[in-house]
């Protein structure tokens, strides 16, 4: 059950008297116990990157004529798409929702003479700016206003 | 001694590096007493079945950091645990991410090493005369940072710490989170210098916020809050150096 | 193995930081109705047509949004794709990996920007 971790994890600079067992990875990583959580989000580092290579390519097409857009919109209509950004959607919820409960205890007591807000305003300034965002920026794209 | 003990099953990693090519498990059968923590159980090994069985272990309450091992899977330590909590079967092992010496006793020496580089003390540029009287400290400013001061080093969020197991350089969550505890009081003056070994080799910013190491801290440090406070304050050490640059950097 | 990108580390650290933070929040949206509300026909196409996009995209609040939910996720995610490929063992032939991946995050933020320019 135990895998080998980096052979020269948490080695001393000089070699101990006695010859040493290698250094074991934790049973549960990387997909087990709380460590899936850990992994997903770091996979979702993926996710991100097509999103954004996705965007990009949207952004592009729509500087580049009505014609390359409008293929833009008809490509979003596929299964395939309608799927990854539904799957999207649940990644990037989860990373809020994770990233957000990390966010105020990573705030120092103090930066020269400023000092955060207590933690838990941070967090509803969070979710407020989140929440806030997306349903004006909904509207907005929607054709709510504009 | 036979009263109210019912018997579980450890399986122990051994390693003996003049005999063994490689660790390996044995497992004992051990009366164990209600009350008994898992190093209870580790003891009577030693003292009634098994003598050349090697583990550390000290306070037997939970303040020295001497006795963390790998029980079932997790990094605990094992005068903490009440057997009562697990099954028939008890898996011990060495803590993870650690070469290992013998049995269940790993080397220690890579992490005093990271921990000296972080220069756990405080720095001031001048000491201040004994005739100045002490320094002042008030309870806002002993707040700000004495969560961090409570680390025993008991090495637990190493062994939970996947960049721990993945690269070697660095720092690891106790040592940057008493580096930081430092940077934090108001007496030190070692920020700066601090801030050079957390962007060196040993590199806060390869924390990639699991949060383990807080998950298994048995003092409630929160080295994950730590670390990732240090990297704010980095980033700042950063972004002022390029602006006012320190002479002699690097 | 690390030296050439320690010196940068802050930096790309900000970039991957704002990418979880800003690029998050302004995915969001994006996501919701350009990818799945617009193509399920729960908002009609026309809220996203030709005329329409150009006229918000060429704003300058427009332009700094699209900008923005390009760019952020770009760093955010190369960043922990990084992560990914050092908890699978790739610490080694990190020296390699994390400037390849860098220089797409920083080529697709020099495009973005072109991109957006050219509205």
């Amino acid at each position: 059950m135990s895998r080998n971790a980096h052979p020269h994890a948490m080695a001393p600079s000089k070699p101990g008297r006695t010859r040493t067992a290698p250094p074991q990875l934790p049973d549960q990583f990387p997909f087990g116990g709380r460590y899936l959580a850990y992994t997903l989000f770091d996979l979702t580092g993926i996710l991100y990157v097509v999103l954004g290579l996705l965007a990009l390519c949207a952004v592009w097409s729509l500087g580049s004529g009505e014609a390359d857009w409008n293929a833009v919109l008809e490509r979003n209509r596929n299964l395939f798409s309608v799927g990854f950004h539904g799957i999207a959607l649940v990644g990037l919820i989860f990373v809020g929702i994770r990233f957000f409960g990390f966010f105020p205890k990573a705030q120092p007591p103090h930066v020269g003479p400023l000092k955060p807000p207590p933690k838990p305003v941070i967090l509803v300034g969070l979710y407020a700016l989140w929440i806030g965002v997306t349903v004006c920026l909904s509207i907005v794209l929607a054709g709510g206003v504009f | 001694m036979s009263d109210g003990h019912s018997k579980k099953t450890f399986v122990v990693t051994r390693f003996d590096p003049d005999q063994d090519a490689a660790p390996r498990k044995q497992s004992y059968e051990v009366p164990v007493h209600p009350d008994w923590k898992v190093l209870d159980a580790l003891n009577f090994i030693k003292d009634e079945v098994d003598a050349t069985l090697s583990h550390r272990w000290s306070c037997r309450m939970a303040v020295c950091g001497s006795c963390g091992m790998m029980v079932n899977g997790e990094p605990r330590l094992t005068c903490k645990e009440p057997l009562s909590q697990y099954g028939d079967t008890v898996v011990v092992a060495p803590l993870a991410n650690f070469p290992v010496i013998r049995d269940l006793v790993i080397d220690a020496d890579g992490f005093m090493e990271k921990l000296t580089s972080v220069k756990p003390w405080i720095i001031r540029a001048k000491e201040l005369a004994v005739e100045e009287g002490p320094m002042r400290q008030s309870p806002a400013e002993l707040a700000e940072f004495k969560q961090f001061s409570m680390c025993i080093n008991c090495m637990l969020c190493y062994s939970a710490c996947p960049v721990v197991a993945n690269e070697p350089e660095f720092l690891g969550p106790a040592a940057i989170a008493l580096g930081h505890r430092y940077s934090l009081d108001s007496r030190d003056e070692g920020a700066a210098e601090r801030n050079e070994v957390f962007r060196g080799e040993g590199t806060v910013f390869s924390c990639s916020f699991a949060n383990e190491c807080t998950e298994v801290c048995p003092k409630h440090v929160d080295p994950a809050a730590a670390v990732n406070q240090a990297k704010l304050n980095a980033v700042i050490d950063w972004a002022s150096s390029l602006v006012l640059p320190r002479g002699g950097d690097e | 193995m690390k030296h050439p990108l320690l010196k940068l580390e802050p930096l790309i650290w900000l970039l991957f930081g704002q990418g979880i933070l800003l690029g998050t929040i302004l995915l969001t949206p994006w996501v919701l109705i350009v990818g799945l509300a617009i193509p399920l026909g729960i908002v009609p196409t026309d809220a996203l047509s030709y005329e329409r996009a150009i006229m918000l995209g060429s704003h300058i609040v427009g332009r700094l949004v699209l900008l923005g939910l390009i760019v952020l996720p770009l760093w955010k995610g190369v960043h922990h794709m990084r992560h990914t490929f050092i908890d699978f063992g790739g610490a080694e032939r990190d020296a390699l990996v994390a400037p390849l991946l860098y220089l797409l995050a920083t080529i697709g933020s020099v495009l973005a920007l072109v991109a957006v320019v050219r509205l």
